[in-house]
């Protein structure tokens, strides 16, 4: 192609309009609550912006986050994400395969060194040398270290790139880690939740592309504009948790009447994401109006803090067998201290 | 009638009883930022907006906007992934912009303060690129 | 490990095991002691009653110390009643309640739970400025008053401080409340906590002996 791959031509080519672009760029601009100029300025600023290259490294996965991006309803406003970069390299959607797939990433990777942006989901597994997931025989490890090397920024998109997800549980029998474990030396934003929700992957998308640079990160790397409050004070049934009101089970009174569901586990109180605003399904509802608590997808260890349906107060373990040798272990003391005694007194008063 | 229809359910509203007129304040604030960007655009021609989802409205806020807003003379409508409305108020220039997707869901809502909106306008690119499509098409009529 | 699952898991764990070790070594050890051989003649047969009228006219002022006493006896009482609400009328509490013992019982409104743990806060201060100010207190108070004070503080400050979000975020919160109450566990048995299960057994004792020996209660 002779032509510079300016953004505006492309959008074109695919015969999406001006103003559906602009429609997009003033929702992006809301949902991260950017002014409404700026939504113009975006506009502005990406049309004449060369198409972001962009090379999607898929690791430990299983592909629910391109699918979360991808498979909503269609069309949608997310998806126009896709014309605004070069996706230079996604094993899922690519329609190269095997060496011809390995050369165009390679070729990416020179045409832009320093400049694409590097997304991944999964995590990387390192045990063993890194032979549980390997692609054209490059351990993801090392695949790792080499795209970063040229990338502008990274971004970990989904739990397990973000905090190593899923096949960092206990045992962790790979040795999963994140990207973050690995690369230190690269800007990289973390979009956790398992998966993600699109639009979220999609406004972050259009931020670094219209911007040049990360949006404000959280202390755990994430987008400070999706990320900055809990899903329980965003939680529509929150005042129901203020009058102390909850359901105890998933069928009774408290339930159908749409009560808080702290007490049947809900992780709304220690998980941050943008579910109880944006929802899910295009707007449809989130977990917890579907009358589900909150699972904490886009925290770290998720899967290892205890049960489910096990409330937040509730001690992780089970305590009953230790508390119960402690306690008979205690009786037993105090009878060896209180017969000891006994057998003093008696001593004291034979000298007599 | 399936036999869903006997469990038994419940709509209850969890908010806290509002206030008796059901208004949280914010829609006389905007009122009042428009007549702020009103001021501004007669004075020295720059347009503002306003994102109705930066704060929080309560239904009855919506209804006492639409009320005091009013239609005005244009009510233009967008066919670009999924529609989108343009409503010119009651107050030339006032403009009430709301973007739906595919879905009908609102994805944005705004209030603009400028002659014509910038969705309305037909960009200088896609008029160039539909001359050139015009005349593509004419050549291929002539024998 | 998060701070929030250490509190949950290891810390609550080794406490609740040195509580249950340290009440039941110090109850037993108590309990089993051997009397000492009383060989007066009792005045009266039965000394139950006066066990029971003990401790109930020692729960009160007495009318020739009223005016002295009944300050620092209506703030215990304050502080006591409003501990007893908060610990096991708020319903988090109670889930970790059921989570130990499988007992449940209905909590109370969340708007009693917060003033009545203002309340007690704000009479815990008191307490410990009384405590600081008063001569002969401040003379009879050891490590153990002050630290026994602070492992009672602690839990309602933070636990306080979680419900409303305040000064860190609320897992962070979570979890320092979680292990002040870990503190105040491994604390309990073998401080001036102890008195809790202590205090009516001492003046069911005195009374007891009171009766016998036909003293006026």
């Amino acid at each position: 192609m002779n032509e510079p791959d300016i953004l505006g031509a492309s959008l074109a080519r695919s015969g999406i309009s001006r103003r559906s672009f602009l429609k997009f760029c003033t929702a992006m601009a809301s949902l991260m609550a950017l002014p409404p100029s700026a939504a113009y300025a975006m506009a502005d600023a990406l049309k004449r912006a060369q198409r972001q290259s962009v090379i999607w490294l898929s690791f430990q996965e299983c592909t629910g986050c391109v699918e979360s991006l991808t498979r909503s309803f269609d069309p949608t406003l997310e998806q126009l994400i896709f014309e605004m970069i070069s996706l230079d390299y996604q094993e899922t959607l690519q329609a190269a395969s095997g060496e011809a797939a390995e050369s165009a990433r390679k070729q990416a990777m020179k045409a832009s060194y320093g400049k694409y942006l590097l997304i991944v989901d999964g995590s990387i597994p390192t045990k063993d040398g890194g032979v549980y997931s390997t692609v054209a025989g490059v351990s993801n490890h090392d695949l790792l270290v080499e795209a970063a090397k040229g990338a502008a920024a990274i971004v970990a998109v989904g739990t397990c790139s973000s905090f190593g997800g899923i096949p960092h549980a206990n045992p962790n029998p790979t040795g999963a880690v994140s990207v973050s474990d690995i690369i230190k030396d690269k800007p990289i934003m973390n979009v956790p939740g398992c998966p993600p929700i699109p639009s979220v992957i999609a406004g972050v998308l259009a931020y670094f592309i219209t911007y040049g640079k990360l949006p404000e990160l959280d202390n755990l790397n994430r987008p400070k504009v999706f990320f900055a409050d809990t899903i329980h004070d965003r939680c529509y049934r929150r005042p129901f948790y203020d009058q102390g009101k909850f359901a105890k089970t998933f069928d009774d009174e408290g339930a159908r009447n749409g009560w808080c569901l702290y007490e049947l586990g809900c992780k709304g109180p220690t998980t941050y994401n943008a579910c109880a605003t944006i929802k899910w399904n295009g707007g449809v509802s989130f977990p917890i109006e579907s009358g589900h608590g909150c699972l904490g997808c886009s925290e770290p260890n998720f899967w290892d803090k205890g049960s489910f349906y096990k409330p937040l107060p509730v001690p992780l373990a089970d305590n009953t067998p230790i508390i119960t040798a402690a306690a008979l272990g205690g009786i037993a003391v105090g009878t060896a201290a209180a017969v000891i005694s006994r057998k003093h007194q008696t001593s004291i008063s034979e000298e007599k | 009638m399936s036999g869903l229809d006997n469990i038994g359910t419940k709509v209850v509203n969890p908010l806290p009883s509002p206030p008796e007129d059901g208004l949280s304040g914010n829609a006389d604030a905007i009122l009042h930022e428009i007549v702020a960007l009103l001021e501004a655009y007669t004075a020295t021609g720059q347009t503002g907006a306003i994102d109705l989802h930066s704060l929080p409205l309560t239904l009855d806020d919506y209804e006492l906007l639409r009320i005091t807003l009013a239609d005005g003379e244009v009510h233009a409508h967008i066919d670009a992934i999924g529609n989108s409305e343009v409503r010119e108020t009651l107050y030339p220039g006032v403009w009430w912009v709301t973007y739906y997707n595919a879905e009908g869901d609102i994805v944005a809502d705004l209030i603009e303060v400028t002659a014509v909106p910038e969705i309305l306008k037909a960009p200088a690119d896609d008029v160039r690129e539909g001359l050139a499509h015009l005349r593509e098409l004419l050549k291929q009529e002539q024998p | 490990m998060d701070l929030l699952q250490f509190a949950r898991g290891p810390a609550l764990t080794w406490a609740l095991a040195i509580f249950a070790f340290g009440m039941t070594w110090r109850l037993a050890g108590i309990l089993l002691l051997k009397r000492r051989p009383d060989y007066s003649e009792p005045r009266n047969a039965t000394s139950w009653p006066g066990a029971l009228k003990l401790i109930i006219s020692r729960s009160w002022p007495r009318r020739e110390f009223i005016q002295r006493t009944a300050f620092g006896q209506a703030l215990g009482y304050i502080f006591h009643i409003g501990l007893a609400i908060v610990v096991f009328g708020f319903a988090p509490h109670i889930l970790f309640f059921r989570g130990l013992t499988g007992l449940d019982w209905p909590n109370l409104p969340n708007a009693i739970i917060y003033l009545s743990g203002a309340i007690t806060l704000g009479a815990l201060i008191v307490v410990l400025g009384r405590r600081l100010i008063h001569p002969v207190l401040r003379l009879l108070s050891n490590f153990d008053d002050y630290f026994s004070w602070f492992v009672t503080f602690a839990p309602v400050a933070t636990g306080m401080l979680a419900v409303a979000h305040l000064g860190a975020r609320y897992e962070t919160l979570l979890a320092i409340h979680i292990l002040s109450v870990a503190l105040l566990l491994v604390w309990f048995p073998f401080g001036k906590l102890m008195h809790a299960a202590l205090v009516f057994v001492s003046r069911g004792s005195t009374g007891a002996l009171f009766e016998r020996k036909g003293a006026s209660i």
